[in-house]
This record gives structure tokens, sequence and C-alpha cells, in this order.
């Protein structure tokens, strides 16, 4: 209690002592923190003085049903004054950072921390529903990084357990081999890289995508893009990588230095603000779309392939198609339909999958093994068939998929079914 | 169903896929939201009839006439004024209310606790002891949420709310403060019980506590004190939200709810005119209620206002349903000295009313619709972002000569759309009897379709072909193009009397057009020009419903309103208008 009233003035050390006589608890004011090492010390306080005092407070056993509100009460006297301090106008990001705070508080899915530029991002996002869903990406992208730090400290943690434990200096094991370390590797992947450069197959990543995407989705191609590099590096036979249509200082760059950093400059692949129609003979140009009506049989080793680098979260049909049509050129599709019972999502795939598969069928011409890099949630397995065959199969899977009888279905099917076509149908 | 009998069961699946009837529908909606950016206001609209009370109204298959009563609910305000026998009669919007309380309860949920193991904690009967409570939290698999998981299954089972006091003041002797989140849960359950004075207690208290508060709170906060004779204090809570953001239209309405059935309709009005200047949209339920607080009354002011509300309908061609059609009617027949008489009825296809025998409305565009709505089709849906992704430039410019050279059509058919009709039989059999059926009335027709129905197939047969060739025109686009917008052109370009022929709802190339007012302009053409067919079951002959001759809109010429209704509340795609009407005129 004396550490308690130094804090205080005496003034409210006064009240406090007034109310705990009047009400049966005693109160903290709680912005002090120090609920916890006062706890023991109060109730034996506090109890002894309601014994003292007035007979009209009900027995201890009956409950006080309203003793929250008096606690909540007694513990803002100071905070109240606080508060009326303060300036009323609020700034509109101090109005907006308060608003967050108050919802987080509220249990919504809120970032703890954020920053001035992602707070000027929230208020610039259009609608109530933009805001939330930022919220909440921004609130996972958080939990997400405290998990990380923690298992960090955890795996730290582990290893210097370990290392107490056998401290003792181990011999020197001798071995034929020298350890191969990862510079090594790296070393000898850029050698097959630089060998690619000059003898390999191309392969051409459109970058002219810019205007069809947001923020968002720009930085989720660099990262595919990133993805699909580094897998090409490690492949036994790796393309000859093109960023046509590449502007400077664009987007697309900005997000490729964050990624890269200063190994940019290091890559070894052919960035260039050319068409790829001014760099290729046209004939030889496959440009590869979901949208094809042509599907691809064979991979074919003479032809230059081009890869559309566009995320499209909401699915926009067709765009990478017109491209094609305006340069006149060949398009062709992956034979999913062919050879995959398809289950959900959609036909287009991230660029790293889409490299997984071209550098497969390219060293093994193998459909099998290439298409292992489909998701396995969008397809239910491979076929040799042609999936026309297996139709009813199918039928079958899409039936019990939908866990009802097929009589149900079809109830459904005529409530939902517009009104017009049922009419006259005697 | 005839059209399922013809179907083999692939065939049926493919629909369904197609249709997205079958999936789960919270799945469905958002990928609608997602990837089909639906207008905004259409969304709101559809919303607004997942929201609105008379969704817990029974659907009435035989059509009685007796409006359904319903107990009243204990949130309706214990202490309140005003209200006489009608009001009683409305089905007050207990449902929508536990729907709100339900949105609450969801971002509540804030930690992700499976639900299972939250189902079987039991919230206590009577309020427990300090020791009691703290034996509770002890059994519990996680202590550190269990007020929460607490408060969360008290709300669920609507305990008494004494149970919830308890736990507070046991946390608030433990910990010497409640969580903000804590409050918030126990103001539902306030708000869920009607129980005023607690949630005047709650809000002074977080008054004081925080600076400002969230909107969830506020909206709670506005539906509670709204429901009691403390009104106003709504108001004043609305007053405060108005700083921070703009309010919900769920706030909006509890308030104007509030100060209609309390007599304040000037107030009420003024509320929602500023609802509708901030863009809010409002739910059907505030514009019901208004009908059903201003009966009997006469002031030509507030008549003016009503009638400005059905304009609004009429503007924005919503339909209300069974239960707002009965409030619009009892209303226009409480009318002192009005006269007015209201029936239901069916309108003729001639588009007679049967009851008052007046025409209604033309469904026809004026010239400058006409013009505009051409101009927004080649804009938003042909070229959209580029040219290239529906069709090409040399493509739509050898269609566009095409149709000047043989301007006038009668009717415009989507070739691959009709000769789908009939799974079993050949797709050129299907179209060339949907041909012979249209060219009898010596109408002049145009058969789009795409170049691969000219090579010889065992669907095409060249013969067959050959011969439509002769009774219609014929336009065949590139097999990637889309020829659906080449059929809107054509229809548009022949003027007012050509109709055209396809089973498809359009809604893509709706969704294509860029603001709502043109949206609505391209369904009210779409309902006049559309003629849909559905195979009939004997034979090989198709059934053609004509397109609708009148407009299926709320209209009105002074002394008459027909208003068309929606029978039950269900989900309307803007495809579909109601068949029944409402007819009101002056004896």
């Amino acid at each position: 209690m004396l550490q308690h009233s130094t804090c205080l003035n005496m003034q409210s050390a006064n009240m406090l002592l007034r109310r705990i006589v009047r009400s049966s608890v005693l109160p903290f004011a709680t912005q002090h923190g120090m609920k916890k090492d006062l706890f023991p010390l109060s109730r034996t306080l506090s109890s002894s003085l309601c014994l003292k005092q007035d007979k009209s407070h009900e027995p201890s056993e009956k409950l006080d049903l309203d003793e929250w509100k008096k606690v909540m009460k007694s513990g803002l006297q100071e905070e109240v004054i606080e508060v009326a301090s303060e300036p009323k106008e609020l700034s509109s990001l101090a109005a907006a950072r308060e608003t967050l705070e108050m919802w987080r508080l509220a249990g919504r899915a809120v970032p703890e921390n954020i920053s001035e530029e992602q707070l000027k991002t929230f208020m610039e996002c259009p609608s109530k529903s933009a805001k939330k869903k930022y919220l909440k990406y921004l609130h996972l992208k958080e939990l997400h990084k405290k998990n990380d730090k923690r298992k960090m400290e955890e795996k730290r943690e582990r290893r210097l357990e370990a290392q107490d434990q056998d401290s003792k200096p181990d011999e020197i094991k001798k071995s034929p081999f020298l350890h191969f370390w990862s510079r090594t590797m790296d070393k000898a992947y850029n050698w097959r890289a630089a060998q690619s450069m000059i003898f390999g197959q191309p392969l051409v990543f459109d970058m002219s995508y810019e205007k069809e995407m947001s923020v968002r989705e720009v930085s989720n191609t660099v990262r595919q893009i990133v993805m699909s590099e580094s897998s090409n590096r490690k492949s036994v036979d790796p393309f000859h990588i093109h960023f046509c249509n590449f502007k400077d200082d664009s987007l697309y760059h900005r997000e490729f230095i964050k990624n890269y950093r200063e190994a940019w400059d290091k890559l070894l692949i052919t960035v260039t603000d050319q068409c790829y129609t001014e760099i290729f003979p046209k004939d030889k140009l496959i440009y590869l779309t979901a949208d094809s009506p042509k599907v691809m049989k064979t991979f074919d080793h003479d032809k230059i392939y081009i890869v559309g680098s566009m995320v499209d979260r909401s699915i926009k049909t067709g765009v990478s198609l017109a491209r094609a049509k305006r340069l006149g050129l060949e398009t062709a599709a992956l034979p999913l339909e062919k050879y995959l019972l398809w289950n959900t999502g959609a036909k287009n795939l991230t660029l790293d999958q889409m490299m997984h598969i071209l550098l497969t069928l390219k060293d093994t011409a193998d459909w099998k093994k290439a298409l292992e890099f489909v998701p396995k949630r969008k397809c239910c397995g491979f076929v040799n068939k042609p999936v026309k065959e297996l139709k009813k199969t199918l039928d079958l899977i899409n039936t019990l998929k939908l866990g009802k009888g097929r009589e149900k279905a079809e109830k459904q099917f005529a409530k939902n079914y517009p009104q017009r076509y049922k009419l006259k149908q005697k | 169903m005839a059209l399922f009998s013809q179907t083999s069961q692939q065939g049926f699946l493919a629909l369904l896929w197609k249709c997205h009837m079958f999936w789960p529908a919270s799945r469905c909606r958002q990928l609608y939201v997602a990837s089909f950016s639906i207008p905004i206001r259409e969304k709101i609209n559809y919303f607004s009839s997942m929201t609105s009370s008379s969704t817990a109204l029974p659907v009435d298959p035989k059509e009685t006439d007796v409006l359904p009563s319903k107990k009243r609910s204990e949130i309706d305000c214990k202490e309140g004024k005003g209200w006489d026998e009608e009001t009683k009669e409305m089905p007050e919007g207990k449902l929508h209310f536990s729907s709100s309380v339900g949105a609450a309860k969801k971002w509540s949920m804030s930690r992700v606790v499976p639900r299972h193991r939250l189902s079987n904690l039991q919230p206590p009967e009577k309020p427990l002891q300090a020791e009691e409570w703290n034996k509770l939290r002890e059994e519990f698999h996680s202590p550190e949420i269990f007020e929460e998981v607490m408060l969360n299954s008290m709300i669920r089972c609507n305990s008494p709310i004494d149970v919830a006091k308890s736990l507070l003041s046991h946390v608030a002797k433990r910990n010497g403060d409640i969580a903000y989140n804590m409050l918030v849960k126990y103001l539902t359950l306030c708000v869920q019980q009607g129980q005023v004075s607690e949630i005047q207690d709650v809000y002074d208290i977080m008054k004081v506590r925080f600076k400002m508060l969230e909107s969830g709170a506020y909206s709670l906060l506005i539906r509670g004190l709204s429901n009691s004779n403390q009104w106003r204090m709504a108001l004043t809570v609305l007053e405060e939200v108005k700083k921070m953001m703009i309010p919900s239209r769920t706030c909006y309405e509890s308030c104007i709810k509030a100060a209609s059935r309390h007599q304040e309709l000037k107030l009420a009005f003024e509320l929602y005119s500023e609802m509708l200047a901030k863009d809010v949209v409002p739910t059907l339920d505030v514009l019901q209620s208004f009908f059903d607080f201003s009966r009997g009354m006469k002031d030509a002011e507030l008549q003016k206002e009503l009638f400005g509300i059905l304009l609004y309908l009429r503007e924005n061609q919503i339909y209300p349903h069974r239960t707002f059609m009965r409030s619009i009617k009892l209303w226009f027949e409480s009318l002192p000295g009005g006269n007015w008489r209201g029936r239901l009825t069916k309108i003729k296809d001639s588009g007679q009313c049967p009851v008052c025998s007046h025409q209604l409305e033309d469904s026809n565009l004026s010239e400058e619709e006409y013009s505009h709505l051409s101009e927004r089709i080649i804009r938003d849906v042909i070229h959209g972002t580029d040219t290239f992704r529906k069709t090409s430039p040399e493509e739509l410019e050898a269609f566009q000569t095409f149709v000047e050279n043989r301007l006038p059509f009668d009717i415009v058919i989507d070739g691959l759309n009709v000769s789908h009709i009939k799974p079993r039989r050949m797709q050129c059999e299907n179209l060339f009897d949907a041909v012979n059926c249209l060219a009898k009335e010596n109408a002049r027709l145009l058969v789009l379709g795409r170049k691969h129905m000219l090579t010889n197939s065992s669907n095409w047969k060249r013969e067959i072909m050959k011969e439509m060739q002769n009774k219609a025109e014929f336009f065949f686009a590139e097999n990637i193009s889309e020829d659906d917008a080449f059929l809107l052109y054509a229809t548009l370009r022949s003027g007012k009397h050509c109709r055209f022929v396809t089973r498809d709802f359009l809604r893509d190339h709706k969704a294509c057009l860029s603001d709502s007012l043109t949206r609505h302009l391209f369904r009210k053409w779409q309902r006049g020009h559309q003629i849909v067919f559905f195979p009939s079951a004997a034979g090989k002959s198709i059934h053609f419903l004509p397109a609708f001759r009148y407009d299926c809109v709320v209209q009105t010429t002074g002394d008459t309103w027909h208003i068309p209704y929606k029978d039950v509340f269900e989900e309307k795609y803007s495809y579909q208008v109601p068949r029944k009407w409402l007819c009101v005129h002056q004896k």
C-alpha cells in the first residue's frame, strides 16, 4: 500500500481509502499495472476493512451482481481527467489508428502494430469489405512473423543445449570427399545456367501485364517468377530465360529488386524491353494460355514457349489469349483435361508450377511425370484413357461429392430454375 | 420436369456446374463476389433479402390472404408507447435481429477455437460465486479464453442476465478491469433481452473507459436503445458514429423504425434522405415500416414522401415481397377520403390489367435509350479492355457491315444456344426446327453461329445447313469469338420490333456494363426483347415464350398504381420478373 500511495497524490489516495470503505472491493487504477503485486496485500486489507463497516451491506454469501460496474467506474477516475485534458479533435490518421485499436480489443482480425504507410493504404481502401480484407491480411502476416520468430528462438535454444552437451572437441573425420558447401553447388548451377544462356532453349516470360494487375498481384507474380528461376537454375538442362516487354523502373522491376537485392544484376537471364516477336521468328513462338482452343500434344524442342507473367486472382479470361491473337501467334494449352480427372479449381496454374512442368517435359517427355506438379487438390488422378470414357465414373464421383441423392438434386434444380420454363409444361 | 427427362445425366450435371446452383451456398457466394464483380447495388439488394425480417414468414403455397401474425418477440420494447393493434400484427424482426446478433457473435469469436469444442460448454442456470467460477475455469481446457467462450455460449443459449453479471463481477474482482470484448459480448446479451437500463450502464462505462468505440458496439447500442423508450438516445449514438464513419444501413434502420414507431415521421424521413444521400441502400424493412406507421394519416407532405418511396422502387427495379406489398395496399386503402382500392391480380400477356383494364407501360425504350444502350454494348461488352478478348477488330468490322447491309431483322437467333435444346438429336436438326418455327410469320431472321458449324461433321450436316441458309441470314464468327455480344448488337441495331432468341440469361454481359443505370436499361430491354424457348415433351416442336410486351416495374398514372411483387421472400435473380401484381386504383 505504501508504494501505491507514492504513485498517487495524496488526494486520490484519500479518495481511494474512502471508496474502499464504501464498497466491499478494493479498486485499482489499471494503468498503473500494479494489480498483480498488490493483490495479496489488498485482499487482506479490504477484508479487514469490511468487517468494521456499516451493516447495511448484504451478507457476503449473497452475490452483488453490479459489483463489476463499481469496479469499472472506480478505476476510471484518474483516466477521465487524462482524457479530458487531451485535445478533442484527432487527425484522421490518429482516429483511424484509434479505431483499429478498438477493433483489436473487440477481437477482430486486426494487426497489433501498423506502420504509417499501411495505415494510409488502409484508409485508401474503397469499401468496408476491402478494409476488412486488408486488415485480415496484415493480421495474418503478423501472426506468421511471430510464429517464425518463436520457432527460430526455439531452434537456437535447442542448438545451444546440444552444444552444451557435447562440448568435447570431436576428432576430425577423414574422408576422401570434400564437404560440398552450398557455395560450390551454386557455382555448379551457375555454370549450367551460363551454358544455357549460350546453348539452351529459350523460354519467354511476357512482362506486359502490369496494367491488368493490382499491386498485390504483381508482387505475387514476381515471387512466383523468382521461384521458377531458381528451379530452372537447379535443373539438369536449364532453359534460357527471357523477360520480354520488361520496362525499367516498372512495378515488376521494383519488386524484383526487392526480392533479389544485389543479385538482380548477376542473374543469368536475358532481360529486355523488346517484344518477343522482335527477337524470335514468329513461326517458332507458342503462347501458352489456359484459354487456348489448341491443346499441346508434345513438347517441341525447337519452339519457343511464352508464359504470361500474370497472377489473376479474379480469373480474367482471355487476357493472354487476346495478346496472342493480336500478334497472330500460335497458342497452346496444357492437356489437363486429357490426362487428369479434373476435380476443382481453375485451370490456370502458377508460374512455378508451369516451370516445373515444362522442365520435366523437356527432360523426360512424360506427361504423367510432368503433371505431378499440378496441385493435388485440383485433380483426382492421372488417366491414360481419354477422360470422355470415364465420364460415367466422374458423374458418379460428382453425385457422391454432392452428398445427396439425385432426386434431391433434381428438386433443388427445379426450384432454382427460373419460373418461365416451367410454364405450359404439362 | 420435361427438361429433365430429356437430359442425360451428364448433361444435367454439366448444366448444374454451369449454373453454380450446386455448390454449398456459402462458397458459391464467395466465388460470386470474388470472381464476377457483382454490381454493388444488386449485391446489396440481394443481401437485403437475406436480412429482412420477412424471411421469417412461412411460405404460403396456397396463396391464402391471411397476414401471418407472429407473437411479439421479447425484443420489442417492453415499455414502448404508441403501439397500436395493427403494429402488433407486424412481423417484428426477430429473425433479422438474431441474424445481426449472429454477425456480432461471428466477429467476436476472434480466437479460432473449433466449434465442437465450444458447444459442450453449458452456461450455468443461476449466478455463481467467485469460487465456483474459478472451479469451472480450471476445468476448462484453455483457461485463458474461458470467459470469452462462456459469454459466447451464454449469448447462444440466451442465459439470464444475472449469470453474465456474476461472471463479470468475478472477472472484475480478479483483474480489476474488464476487457472491451467482454463488455461488447455482455452488451450483446443485454440487447438480445432488451435490458435497457443495463445497456445504458454499459454505454456509460464504455464512454468513460474508452475514447471511442468501434462499429460493432455502436450498432449494438443503437439497436438496443432504439427498441426502448430511450430511443432518442439511439439518435445521439448515431450522431457519434457519423463523426467517424458512415453508419451501416442496419443502424439507420433501427433509428428510422424507432422514430416512425413513435410517430416522428418527419424525423424518420430526414434520416431516410440522409441515408440515401450517403449512398447507403435502405433495407426493404425500412421502406415497409414507413408504410406501416403512416397508415391512415392525412398529411399531403407525408403522402408525397411515400409516393417517392414507390418511385424509388421503380427506379431501382426493386420488387416488394408479399408482406411489404400488403403494407402498401393497406396504406393506400387507409388514406382518408382517397377512395383507393387495392386488388391482387395477374396481368394478361397483352399487358392489360384485368381489374382496372388499364394498359401497362410499354417495354420499349426511347430512341435515346436505344442509342445509348447500343453504344454501351459496343464499348463495354464487345470492346471492353481489349477488343481481342471477345473478337478481333477485323471481325467486328465485318460483322458491322454485314448487319448494316441487311437491316432490319425481326428475330436474331443464337444458333449454338438453340442447337443444344435437345441433346439426343443432331444439333443442326434442333436449329433447323427452331428456324422453321420462327420463319413461319415471314420474319427476317438472322442466325449467329461459329465457323465450326460449316465444317461437315456428325452434328452439322452440310445439306441441312445449306437449306437453312435459304430461310435465314447467317453470320459465322471465329471459333474463339464471343457470339453473344454480336447477338445483342444486331438486335439493338434493328430497332424496337426486333427480338432475340436465346436461353442464356446474359448475366455476364450485363456485368460488363459500367454503370447501374445502363444495367437497369439493359435488363428492361432484355425483358421486352428476349424470347426464351423450351423443348416440348412430345414430338419435335419447340415452345417459344414471347417476350414481355409490358414493362415489369412499379408504375403509376396518378389515379392508378400497379406494383409487381414477389411471392415469397426468395433470392431473386435479376433476370426473373414476378408475375403477380397489386393493382391500386381510385374508385
